[in-house]
């Protein structure tokens, strides 16, 4: 049945859109409070060296210095995200026996202005007795590799093990294997506002509030909690506008901590902002990882079993590293029925900065690696890489045994749309150009609990007051994807109001029920439907008031649209929806309406409760000589369910394939034992607005029953096939296999030229 | 009834050598990786094995010693 809806799928500009583009949304880069000072950390020089010492004396006397803290003055213990893993909580505020990381922060300096505080840091004098480290996570497993924990025996920081179906066996039973191994190397974040953040601790009341740039205000807050050793009612985080998360901004990181511990110390705000330099050398990253993958087929194309094996690389600390780590297992199975499969993961410590979830965490680097190597399947075994798809995809029920089961989806629609679209777009190719391939499929929000919260997943509560406006208040994190305008939109769905008569208070731990943030494009389903309950409850008591105003049969329907309360089938027959406001609000002892709603997902796996898929083709142009990719367009079919806002949701498309480009050809972190050479916006590479190609977006709508109005996750999931599909455009076009990301010239020539090695080997 | 096997370090109890020694290679701490010590086999030569090669090499390897040294166990599975 077509659902017709008043404000749901429309494209619809931003809420705060006209703020942000004046200038006028504040965001917490912008903020200071009067008093207040500046802080400043000092950093280590070393990837791994015991701290003898920590001389702050010199700097102490430095006029304008208000304060100096080093990990002696850390009250609390270590925190992290999987809490319910004590183990892997691993992060400290201020490095205290020894330093795990070039960049690791080992003193701060509260001062009067930005200057003093990093004259002080000169004169801090920390003796270190340099330990050896370990930069590769092959090295970092070996018995006599140097501890980057104590506790953690070969520096193995977690595992993973995956396995369903008979693996061997399927592979017996295959008549085509095929074996690869692929490098996937770490991505930056980059996002355009760095971390920062403004504490101010009252001493009289021993409450603190910290405003940040984060993804989760309530992440935020249970770390603090942790590290200041504090009740999480005594801590307020407020988000204000965020300038770009991706993932790197869920951990509780030092801008928050050393801030809250000098203002604890002083009694006056103190702001951190980390300069760019500091944010790559001391941030978290996108997983590099060694990838080993084995497929077997039958001669029709049909998978009959996949193996994979995974190590990572997982710098300093745990972050939200330990569930990439799974994840990685599990997206890329995705969108297909793999009958026998298994996974074997390892994620190491090493003496770098740590990597954590990233845009499509979990898919980027193994979805690269296994749609790579679908496509020189296909290409052995003789079939068209979209015939093998449809072969191999999943249908609406599909269950993998003990780990997911997919309700909606439209992949095989979204795969003979694009058959039929390429055909009319690009009907033939010239010489050295190709279309590549990939599939996708990523969650709507994560199942998993790592974080142990006691609380519903998401929460909203929604006011309803006597004008008929309404203030909806949640701890959803808009960080730039546009979710606040998707929260006002199904609240004014929900309740047949308009946008305008709604007022959002988001994202401050005081004042909202809990979510958990922005991460794993979760906010649109989980919060959504927390939101939709809220006014749901409301809409309710509306109805039920003008059902009895009507005198109607309790058999006939009511609904709440345009402003109106009215049946369905008689529209004349109805109520202003302010005129039953008033009425409502005067029955209920003149309380405006109140209605909470929460969501946590039930009985739907172990991975999320719903998955957006499609596909994607990138055209490519090579040049053979100097080893040039360019990118000349971009064709996406995508099942997102009923689409909220295709303005936003395009946006973000238009965001994830930008930076899966940059995955793809340029964003490189090397690294020289531990020591990141490219730590700024003019040394680290990324795709520029002039070199984006044109996107084509098209639009295969299902409806998904545990969404929102049908809603689930879109536009994340368009990260990760964009740098397989760009390198099956260049295998299409050349032969060249690559066997890492990061398709730089040097490395296309060298791939062409084995390419070219072995064609005249078999003529 | 029927019979399972016992780690031979914690209380972890598997229907297979061969899910024992997954359960095994699972454990990051120092007591499991001694027990591996002592009976001659190495945590990391095994972990390699398992993450850089093909099959089950590393998890064959610890379950063919597990045969001998875990304890079964008699376990009421109605």
């Amino acid at each position: 049945m077509k659902r017709e809806y008043s404000i749901i799928g429309k494209p619809t500009g931003n809420v705060d859109g006209a703020a942000k583009t004046t200038g006028e949304a504040k965001y917490c880069f912008d903020m200071s409070l009067p008093n207040q000072l500046y802080g400043k950390h000092l950093r280590s020089p070393y990837a791994h060296a015991r701290i003898l010492s920590i001389d702050t004396s010199e700097a102490e006397k430095l006029q304008g210095v208000k304060a100096i803290i080093t990990g002696k003055d850390v009250p609390g213990g270590k925190w992290g995200l999987w809490r319910r893993f004590r183990e892997l909580c691993d992060q400290i505020a201020l490095a205290d026996d020894k330093v795990r990381f070039i960049g690791e922060p080992v003193a701060c300096v509260a001062a009067t202005t930005k200057d003093i505080a990093e004259q002080a840091i000169e004169l801090i004098n920390v003796e270190y007795e340099p330990l050896p480290g370990v930069f590769d996570p092959l090295e970092a497993i070996k018995d006599d590799a140097p501890l980057v924990h104590d506790d953690f025996e070969n520096n193995i920081n977690a595992t993973r093990h995956i396995e369903w179906g008979n693996v061997d066996e399927g592979f017996a039973q295959a008549d085509y294997t095929r074996e690869d191994k692929f490098t996937c190397f770490p991505q930056a974040v980059a996002s355009m506002e760095v971390h920062n953040s403004l504490a101010s601790y009252d001493k009289g009341s021993k409450r603190l509030t910290v405003w940040s740039s984060t993804q989760s205000p309530y992440y935020l807050q249970l770390g603090l909690a942790d590290a200041l050793k504090m009740r999480e009612g005594d801590i307020r985080v407020i988000k204000p506008h965020v300038g770009g998360g991706f993932g790197g901004k869920n951990s509780t990181m030092p801008d928050s901590t050393s801030a809250a511990l000098l203002s604890m110390k002083t009694g006056r705000p103190v702001k951190i902002v980390f300069n760019r330099e500091e944010e790559f050398i001391s941030t978290e990253h996108r997983t590099g990882m060694h990838v080993a993958l084995k497929i077997g087929l039958k001669k029709d194309g049909k998978i009959v079993a996949r193996e994979c094996k995974v190590i990572t690389d997982g710098g300093a600390y745990t972050g939200l590293g330990a569930t990439a780590l799974y994840l990685s297992g599990i997206f890329q199975t995705f969108p297909y029925k793999i009958p026998n499969y298994r996974y074997d993961a390892f994620r190491t410590y090493t003496n770098k900065v740590w990597a954590t979830s990233v845009r499509g965490f979990g898919a980027t680097p193994t979805v690269y690696c296994a749609e790579s190597q679908l496509d020189r399947a296909a290409k052995d075994l003789g079939i068209d890489p979209l015939q093998i798809r449809k072969m191999n995809v999943m249908e609406p029920g599909y269950e993998a045994p003990g780990q997911y089961k997919v309700d909606s989806c439209g992949i095989m629609p979204c795969i003979e749309k694009m058959e039929k679209r390429i055909k009319e777009k690009w009907p033939k190719v010239e010489e050295n150009e190709g279309i590549g391939f990939s599939a996708f499929a990523y969650m709507s929000g994560g199942i998993f609990n790592w974080i142990d919260t006691p609380y519903a997943y998401s929460g909203a509560r929604v006011q309803v007051n006597i004008d008929g406006t309404v203030d909806l208040f949640t701890q959803a994190s808009d960080i730039g994807q546009g979710h606040n305008t998707v929260s006002v939109m199904i609240c004014a769905e929900e309740l047949g109001i308009g946008m305008e008569d709604i007022r959002l208070h988001p994202a401050d731990t005081a004042t909202t029920p809990v979510d958990l943030g922005a991460w794993g494009s979760r906010e649109t389903l989980m919060n959504g439907n927390a939101i939709k309950m809220a006014a749901g409850q409301i809409k309710q008591k509306l109805v039920d008031l003008a059902r009895a105003k009507l005198g109607e049969n309790i058999a006939y329907d009511l609904v709440a649209k345009d402003k109106r309360i009215y049946l369905e089938l008689r529209p004349e027959r109805g109520f202003s929806y302010y005129d039953i406001v008033r009425d409502a609000i005067k029955l209920n002892d003149g309380e405006p309406l109140i209605g909470t709603g929460h969501y946590t997902p039930h009985n739907k796996g172990m991975i999320s409760p719903a998955y957006g898929m499609g596909i994607m083709a990138i055209k490519a142009k090579v040049d053979k000589e100097i080893g040039h990719i360019e990118p000349q367009g971009v064709l996406i079919v995508h099942d997102c369910g009923q689409e909220i806002n295709p303005l936003g949701a395009r946006g973000q498309v238009e965001g994830s394939v930008h930076m899966g480009l940059g995955y793809c050809l340029c964003e490189d972190m090397p690294n020289d034992n531990g020591m990141l050479l490219n730590p700024s916006m003019n040394d680290y590479k990324i795709v520029r607005q002039r070199d984006m190609p044109q996107i084509e977006l098209m639009d295969v709508p299902t409806y998904e029953a545990e969404g929102p109005f049908g809603a689930k996750e879109a536009a994340e999931a368009t990260i990760a096939p964009t740098a397989p599909a760009l390198a099956n455009a260049v295998f299409a076009a050349t032969g060249a296999e690559f066997d890492s990301n990061v398709l730089k010239p040097e490395k296309v020539l060298k791939a062409i030229r084995a390419a070219e090695a072995k064609k005249a080997q078999k003529k | 009834m029927a019979t399972w096997y016992k780690c031979p370090v914690c209380r972890k109890l598997s229907r297979e050598h061969h899910d024992l020694a997954r359960h095994y290679l699972g454990q990051t701490n120092k007591e499991h990786k001694d027990w591996l010590k002592k009976v001659g086999l190495s945590y990391a030569e095994l972990i390699t094995m398992q993450v850089t090669e093909f099959g089950n090499k590393g998890y064959d390897a610890l379950a063919e010693v597990l045969k001998k040294e875990a304890q079964e166990v008699e376990v009421d599975v109605k």
